[in-house]
């Protein structure tokens, strides 16, 4: 068999396509869906910038191959914000968390996924979670302000200068 | 281009026949390590996708022993309820694995059978006594993950067998520790990777087991070193010549990851520090918690 | 200055929102067509040989293969600085992985298997790996045609040698210096290659139309260099300037590796072999590794003199670069490190010899710190030693020697003004500098250190920006700037001076990244200059905008120009109080005079800046006469260190950084510029470590084995410090800053390690494993 034919339900949309068994998932989703926002950095798993939620657990979209997702529900950064920009979105942008910005969204899913099994986590357990989101030009600390700043129950855009 | 053939059988008799037809066939599961390799050929070999083999999820307790499905994923081994009571090293083995995603992804089925001497399950499920379930085309048999692996990426794994379950065995009164030593805090392969269980009895250890990983081709127990614990306290000097002992006994390289004296050195700095926290008083209100994180020597 | 209403904000960046819901996007993002095609090179095996044969008939056989090309498909040379290298190798390779030959296919995946295909004979060659090496009499010459190529005049190649440039520096008397020294102290540090890693691989789609006209999609920070050195380089196809159009979206960062030409110009090369057809060129991060840009490795020499007082007398600083293969780039690195590794000191008498060699590596090149954090490691850490060993205390012995505003800069122009005293103090007292801090527990220790940095932005004398504003009909703006935003937030700053000088608010402003047919030209996204060279351009785009509103106020409504004032996106009257005139009434449509008619139109201001002081020109054996900098921007760093003494993991408690801006237009995209600069240069030398084969092949090109840091690997507390001294000629007093905040990392930890540990170490990286090594003295290999 060379060409099998997937279905995905992506961002809350049912799509079907035809892929080949050594298609990977960000393949599937940038080329022949459209979708953009997950980025291939390393393309073997390293940066992350790939990061999708596959069935609700973020995953390296770049080690899935698109046959393994058949019938999974799959979230990328154009989908999260279905209601206007989500409270984590709008940290980033208050708190000047993104330089290049080519992380970004993995690192916003994976902080998503934080956040949705751990309302209040404390900094050490966000440093956990994007820790396999790897990021050159920031540091870390802006994004990590903002994740943590999202989780206040208040959501106040004020900064923890730190 | 480098198409190829993608097999997903319904159940573990059909992947055994199907791995029995296709002798150049690979196994994938969560593709952690599999896909990556994958990426670097032109020409994919055939593929048998397992990751839907209801009998290979799950984690349950049968008749003294704790089952956990080859598919098991690091995330899973982290959260459940099981593990944290009867394997408290593979808990703290899979807490360093990779990052978030890959261990959503990644299971201990797959991490055992990469055979890697840096695998990060390997040391853990040695110390834990664990057994592997091997189902072939023929039958189905019990190995222990000590006698699994035979050279880096080489085990006793026939072309037609899968791993379709690790077996933990309960016992009461283990404590363990891992811990492991990276270039960087996350994502990144172990230099060094150290597991140890101890039962203790007043203090006095009663039995223990040790093991280094990425010091040798396969994962080294280190008898000698638990000979040095028996029906001992663990004090700084009983650490410190178990410390000396497993140095002795690690037969590490140089690599592109780490140097062979630093990797022997390592072996017993770490050793000591994973007993220095088996030797501190169990927090009653969290039996799961390891340790303070910022004590991590990662 | 005083009541500036804009500059001086923290704004939100303009480009958050495009970047937090993923519709930013970066070239690999845009969509092309079913017409798209892909190319896939050939790379060399081997570090250094003479092509033989290449044999591309199997690969051309392949279904899906559209073309297959080699070097003698492109016999033109390019290069910024100094044209050595050729599109595809001709004749000889000189690194493993450098391209010989490429494939075109109708997917990635055929053109893959095709190059694997292209069958290339080759004559293996001594291959040199060491720069010291290289220099000796009878190593194999790596450019034997060095003597004929083309270079910008202030280089000095040393025909049938491997000197690709040798820059020399000489002020005062040496000899003089050392005999005046009580204390010369000599050692040689040594710095090894380093990559980029931005998370974007380089990308290029190149488009040569059915009209002969070639459009390049290309993540790059320098769309008019690509577009000069591309055009310059394809001439011989008939190929303009005017045909070249330079297309720039969002870049996944750069940090140099995207400051010059590198994959560029083959996507452009092969464009014109396919013409029609978008062709596109995806670098693996295998590729980023080993065929871009790496920082280049250095050994340096230092010969330093000091009195009992601690005045510095003498310095005699050699620096020998591993430049890789070719340097079309990369010497000018050598260059700027030759005219200022005095680091931020005051030193009578000085010898520096900065020499660039070639070497069978790839290509050095361009990386955030150009050179000063190379040199950086050495002379820090040698200025703690030579203060040690006087017993004094090595911040005193650093204040006394700083530069100071009007001091004689190395090649003999004075020093601008600068706050540098002021940072040394604050980094001191955030670090408690002198004040012990007990460890928390017997196996670890702490250590503190405070070093300075300096650096100019190393660029032509005539290096150039300018920009276009536009008016639209609300009295929003469009900037046109060929400045990149590269993450540093560019565009934000950019709006800040804008809205400062018209009054209209920052949320009104759009500025985009760079096409050049559309926007004005810039030279390069480079040198921690833009917020200085491009924001001068805008300023004055923007005061030339202001102009033509009051001469057209002036002229309609008979009000003294210099009466009137922007406030609110109003015109206002300080001598008519009630004259109010919207802007957005007549930014497009002109205002109407009393007899109906309309007078003025479309608003459009016009901004260009160039340094017109600055010269690269001086006597060549002394460095002596020119201007080759337009200003330094100097700082301070500091850590508190805590080093586990067992396995040598060091743990950094705090950091700290004063650079001083001269103006921060925008203080948290400042205060982001150190803490990401911060991390980056500790990385540098904790983690990372590039590991070569006895045959020139890169071990680690990948994130599993070259480790860059995770968010795990963060300080416990960064703390950045704005030091406020105005640069003259700087928009409202503004200097660069974001190379700076890597620039000193390397010797703060070497020198903190030192203090907490009695461990020196000279060789980069200082990693845990090396630091284990040095104090348990496990091995002689430490």
């Amino acid at each position: 068999m060379t060409k099998t034919t997937i279905t995905l339900k992506i961002n809350g949309a049912t799509r079907t396509v035809d892929v080949e068994p050594s298609d990977v998932l960000i393949e599937v989703l940038r080329d022949k869906l459209g979708i953009k926002s997950p980025k291939i950095g390393c393309d073997r798993g390293d940066c992350g910038t790939c990061t999708v939620l596959l069935n609700g657990q973020t995953v390296r979209s770049c080690l899935v191959l698109a046959v393994e997702a058949d019938g999974g529900e799959i979230v990328t950064l154009e989908g999260i914000g279905t209601d206007g920009l989500t409270p984590l979105q709008k940290a980033f942008i208050a708190h000047n968390s993104f330089q290049c910005g080519f992380c970004a969204p993995g690192v916003t899913l994976a902080a998503t996924e934080l956040l949705r099994k751990n309302a209040q986590p404390t900094r050490d357990e966000i440093k956990e979670a994007i820790a396999g989101n790897l990021c050159r030009c920031t540091g870390y600390t802006p994004i990590i302000d903002a994740i943590e700043d999202a989780a206040k129950p208040a959501n106040k855009k004020t900064k923890a200068k730190k | 281009m480098n198409t190829c053939r993608i097999e997903t059988p319904r159940t573990c008799a059909e992947a055994s026949a199907l791995l029995q037809a296709l002798p150049d066939a690979r196994v994938l599961a969560g593709g952690t390590d599999v896909v990556v390799r994958l990426k670097d050929q032109l020409i994919w070999p055939p593929l048998v996708e397992i990751s839907r083999l209801a009998e290979l999820h799950g984690m349950t307790e049968v008749d003294g022993w704790l089952r956990l499905g080859a598919l098991s994923t690091w995330t899973e081994i982290e959260r459940a309820a099981l593990t944290a009571r009867h394997a408290d090293v593979l808990v703290e083995a899979a807490r360093e694995v990779g990052s978030p995603q890959i261990r959503n992804r990644g299971t201990l089925g797959g991490n055992v059978a990469n055979a890697s001497p840096a695998g990060d399950s390997l040391p853990a499920l040695i110390v834990l006594d664990a057994e592997l379930e091997l189902r072939g085309t023929q039958s189905t048999r019990r190995v222990a993950v000590a006698q699994f692996c035979c050279a880096p990426g080489k085990t006793v794994l026939a072309h037609d067998e899968l791993i379709v379950a690790i077996w933990v065995p309960v016992r009461a009164g283990w404590r363990g520790a891992f811990v492991r030593l990276g270039q960087r805090a996350a994502l990144a392969i172990s230099k060094v990777s150290v597991a140890v269980r101890v039962l203790r009895a007043d203090g006095i250890v009663q039995d223990s087991r040790i093991t280094l990983g990425a010091v040798a081709p396969t994962v080294l127990r280190v008898p000698e070193a638990e000979a040095v614990l028996r029906g001992q306290r663990l004090s700084a000097a009983v650490m410190q010549a178990a410390a000396e002992v497993v140095c002795a006994a690690a037969r590490p390289i140089t690599d592109i990851r780490s140097n062979e004296p630093y990797r022997r050195a390592m072996c017993g700095e770490l050793l000591q520090r994973a007993l220095a926290r088996l030797a501190e008083p169990t927090n009653p209100s969290d039996p799961s918690d390891p340790s303070d994180p910022s004590d991590k020597i990662t | 200055m005083n009541d500036l209403r804009v500059v001086g904000q923290s704004v939100v960046r303009i480009d958050g929102l495009e970047k937090v819901t993923g519709a930013a996007k970066y070239v690999d993002d845009l969509e092309f067509g079913p017409g798209l095609l892909y190319a896939c090179i050939v790379e060399s095996p081997v570090a250094h040989a003479l092509i033989k044969k290449i044999d591309t008939r199997a690969a051309e056989a392949l279904p899906g293969v559209v073309k297959v090309v080699t070097g003698a498909d492109f016999p033109y040379k390019f290069g910024l600085y100094m044209k050595d290298r050729y599109i595809f190798a001709n004749e000889r390779v000189r690194f493993v992985g450098e391209q010989v030959a490429a494939v075109i296919a109708w997917d990635a995946k055929t053109a893959a298997r095709a190059a694997a295909l292209v069958n290339v004979t080759y004559e293996e060659l001594p291959a040199i790996f060491n720069p010291c090496a290289a220099l000796e009499k009878d190593a194999p010459l790596i450019h034997p045609d060095l003597g004929k190529y083309n270079y910008v005049p202030w280089f000095f190649p040393k025909a049938n040698t491997n000197i690709a440039h040798w820059r020399k520096t000489r002020k005062g008397d040496i000899e003089k210096g050392f005999r005046e020294a009580d204390l010369v102290l000599e050692d040689t540090y040594t710095v090894p290659r380093y990559a980029h890693c931005a998370i974007e691989t380089h990308a290029i789609v190149g488009l040569y139309d059915m009209s002969g006209r070639l459009t390049l999609w290309s993540a790059s920070q320098s769309p008019f260099t690509q577009r000069n050195v591309i055009a310059e380089s394809l001439a011989p196809l008939g190929i303009t300037h005017k045909d070249v159009r330079v297309v720039t979206p969002y870049i996944g960062g750069g940090f140099g590796g995207k400051a010059g030409v590198s994959m560029e110009i083959m996507g452009a090369a092969l464009a014109t072999v396919v013409k029609g057809h978008p062709v596109k060129m995806m670098w693996s991060r295998a590729q980023e590794f080993y065929n871009t840009y790496q920082r280049q490795g250095v050994v340096a020499k230092i010969k330093m003199g000091v009195k009992k007082n601690g005045t510095i007398t003498a310095l005699e600083h050699t620096l020998y670069w591993d430049a890789g293969a070719y340097v079309e780039y990369g010497a000018n690195v050598v260059n700027a490190a030759g005219l200022s590794a005095t680091n931020p000191y005051k030193i009578d008498n000085i010898a520096i010899d900065s020499v660039c060699i070639y070497t069978n590596l790839p290509p050095g090149g361009p990386y955030r710190g150009f050179g000063y954090s190379e040199f950086s490691f050495g002379i820090e850490s040698h200025i703690t030693r030579a203060a040690t060993a006087l017993k004094m205390d090595p911040v005193a012995f650093r204040k006394r020697n700083a530069i100071k505003e009007g001091d004689l800069l190395p090649y003999g122009a004075p020093m601008n003004a600068n706050g540098l005293a002021e940072a040394i103090d604050k980094v001191a007292a955030e670090i408690k500098w002198g004040v012990p801090e007990p460890a928390r527990d017997p196996t670890k220790k702490i250590g503190k250190s405070l070093v300075l940095f300096w650096k100019a932005p190393a660029m032509p004398p005539n290096a150039a920006s300018s920009a276009f504003l536009k008016f639209n009909e609300d009295a929003s703006l469009n900037i046109l700037i060929s400045g990149m935003e590269i993450g540093q937030g560019l565009l934000t700053v950019m709006a800040q001076i804008a809205s400062e000088i018209l009054t209209v608010p920052v949320s009104k402003i759009r500025v985009e990244t760079p096409d050049t047919d559309r926007n004005p030209y810039e030279w390069q996204t480079v040198g921690s200059h833009v917020t200085w060279g491009c924001g001068n351009a805008v300023k004055r785009a923007a005061l030339d905008a202001r102009e033509q509103i009051f001469a057209l106020v002036q002229r309609v409504y008979c009000l003294e120009k210099d009466a009137l004032y922007l406030e609110d996106e109003q015109v206002k009257c300080r001598t008519k109080a009630d004259f109010v005139l919207p802007l957005r009434q007549f930014v497009i449509a002109g205002i109407q005079a009393e007899d109906h008619t309309y007078k003025g139109g479309p608003i459009m201001g016009r901004g260009v800046f160039m340094p017109e002081f600055a010269s690269a020109i001086g006597d060549p054996e002394t460095g002596q006469g020119g201007h080759p900098n337009v200003h330094y921007t100097t700082g301070a760093a500091g850590v508190i260190l805590e080093v586990d003494t067992q396995t040598g993991k060091m743990k950094i408690r705090k950091a700290v950084l004063a650079v001083d801006a001269g103006k921060a237009i925008n203080p948290d995209l400042v205060r982001g510029q150190i803490i990401g600069g911060l991390m980056q240069g500790f990385a540098t030398v904790l983690y990372e470590d590039m590991r070569f084969s006895a045959k020139g092949k890169l071990l680690n090109p990948n994130f599993s084995d070259y480790k860059i840091p995770t968010a795990l690997d963060t300080p416990d507390e960064v703390v950045p410090i704005i030091v406020e001294t105005p640069q003259p000629d700087g928009p409202f007093g503004a200097r660069g800053i974001a190379e700076h905040t890597m620039i000193p990392c390397a010797a703060l930890i070497a020198n903190a390690l030192e203090d907490a540990c009695g461990a020196r170490i000279t060789a980069m990286p200082v990693t845990a494993e090396k630091v284990a090594l040095r104090l348990n003295q496990c091995s002689a290999n430490a």
